[in-house]
């Protein structure tokens, strides 16, 4: 009897588990029936995705670029603050709906999530404070350099330089704040946030310099979970009509053209293609 | 359940960068602990001491240091305190490993109000019959607490010590939001590079468990070898 009872127990978890998979097989209708998009974001890295200090809301060309995904979807948006080390465990785990966080689309992340197409394309550079008189990538060797935790910037720079000393923190403002007082010799970003946090440093700026070594080239695309195709073709949609009518390039110059403080002329890539070089 | 595959962090690289951060960590354990026992001892007397501000600034110190947050207290020691510092000796320090060097001055300052406490709950468990007979005997209060109150009190404050250790080897981890590089820090590394979250999380949790039994079973032997024996009333 008590057998029966397990057993019957038993095929109810079973059938349970079942559907719930059959729930989660796709999880665009997910999304549909929620009513809402859950994009994870940094909220640490302008302009990318930063906290406006007028208005404390999260805003970025990456905001942007969610908020005309959801409207394709016709659901609301909801972000989601993320460290940078948290976001590809966070949407493996189904806490996000899609990435859009300063995230490099790389040969090594292929294995575990999707990307859409990408989205901008910037380099990882080095800023160093100019009296410690390094002017090239070499001179980093042996010495210690500040950057993100979590990010592809550490494997970069040691790729670069084998010998380096890293130390990550959990945001670019307080790896810069440990550059500044001196901790480390160069602080080792995307170009595009070293040059944001280079205008913002006024009268100091003419302390520091941007090496022009690049340690490598990060296009940044839109994070998704492995295999949700269906999810993936309308994201990626939503980012081609982007291009198609000219709004990708007015949000490229809305966050990083020539009247913002990065003063980008020209935008070096379209956003058409989500395939990488290895 | 995602499928767990524990071969990609026991090769090479991945294995020796877990192996030091455990280090770190464990060395962080045992200096914070080398410093902060005497430091706390110190502190619990300068609260029962005869002399009323030594008495208040003890109380102060312990109160502010306990009321506040280990993540705040390694954010101040590692960003605000060096920067203090003349400009000699903050050059000194940034050379090195500030990091590591902040973490232990944050757990130590942290680790001692918390002993200081435990120190303190031990003197006052001390019968007051013994603080006068030793001053029968024609002992001061330093010669007292050295000779009569210390011997018993200390051997009554190791349990709660023994759970002081247990925290100071778990609060180790804090140290990563400052760039030290022990465990917590160097599961991270690894897991940006592997991507086995759940296995990397699940060897350091099980590194963290398996030092935190240890512990508490030398705290268990301790306490059969030397029972906490009640002076007699």
């Amino acid at each position: 009897m008590t057998l029966t009872v397990t057993r019957r127990a038993l095929l109810v978890i079973a059938t349970s588990a079942a559907m719930l998979g059959i729930a989660h097989a796709d999880q665009l209708d997910d999304i549909k029936k929620k009513g809402e998009l859950v994009v994870g974001v940094l909220g640490t890295d302008e302009p990318n995705s930063f906290i406006d200090p007028k208005t404390r809301e999260i805003v970025g060309y990456e905001v942007d670029l969610a908020k005309a995904v959801a409207q394709k979807l016709g659901v609301k948006l909801r972000l989601k603050q993320l460290a940078v080390a948290a976001r590809i465990p966070e949407l493996q785990q189904g806490h996000v709906d899609v990435l859009a966080a300063s995230l490099t689309h790389n040969k090594e992340r292929e294995a575990v999530i999707d990307f859409s197409l990408t989205t901008f394309v910037t380099g990882q550079k080095v800023l160093v404070k100019k009296d410690s008189g390094i002017k090239a990538l070499n001179q980093l060797a042996g010495k210690k350099v500040v950057t993100i935790k979590g990010g592809t910037q550490e494997p970069n720079v040691r790729k670069a330089v084998p010998s380096v000393d890293v130390v990550t923190f959990d945001t670019g403002p307080q790896a810069f704040q440990a550059l500044q007082q001196g901790k480390g010799v160069a602080f080792v970003n995307d170009e595009v946030s070293l040059l944001d946090q280079y205008a913002k440093l006024g009268p100091t700026a003419s302390q520091y310099e941007i090496l022009s070594a690049n340690l490598s080239v990060e296009p940044l695309a839109l994070g998704l979970r492995k295999g949700e195709t269906k999810l993936k073709a309308q994201v990626d949609g939503a980012l081609r009509e982007l291009e198609a009518n000219g709004t990708a390039e007015q949000l490229f110059n809305k966050w990083y053209g020539p009247s913002t403080r990065l003063k980008f002329q020209t935008r070096s890539f379209k956003i058409d293609s989500d395939q990488v070089e290895g | 359940m995602p499928h767990l595959d524990f071969s990609v962090l026991l090769q090479g690289q991945f294995l020796d960068w877990l192996l030091a951060g455990v280090r770190l960590s464990l060395t962080l354990t045992v200096l914070a602990l080398v410093i902060a026992l005497p430091l706390g001892t110190l502190i619990a007397l300068a609260r029962l001491a005869p002399f009323p501000p030594l008495r208040a600034l003890a109380w102060t110190y312990v109160e502010a240091v306990r009321n506040v947050p280990l993540l705040a207290h390694m954010l101040f020691w590692y960003f605000a305190v060096p920067e203090l510092l003349p400009d000699g000796v903050k050059a000194w320090l940034y050379a090195g490993n500030v990091e590591a060097a902040a973490a232990l001055a944050a757990l130590v300052v942290y680790t001692a109000a918390f002993v200081a406490e435990d120190v303190r709950s031990g003197l006052r468990s001390v019968p007051p019959g013994q603080w006068e007979a030793a001053k029968s005997m024609g002992l001061r209060f330093a010669g007292s607490v050295r000779w009569v109150v210390l011997p018993q009190a200390l051997r009554a404050t190791v349990p709660p010590l023994i759970s002081q250790t247990l925290n100071l080897w778990k609060n180790t981890s804090i140290a990563t939001v400052v760039g030290a590089a022990e465990l917590m820090y160097q599961a991270q590394r690894v897991e940006s590079a592997t991507f086995r979250g759940f296995e990397t999380f699940a060897m350091a949790t099980a590194t963290y468990l398996g030092v935190s039994m240890l512990i508490t079973g030398a705290g268990v032997l301790y306490q059969r070898r030397y029972p906490v024996r009640p002076a007699g009333h």
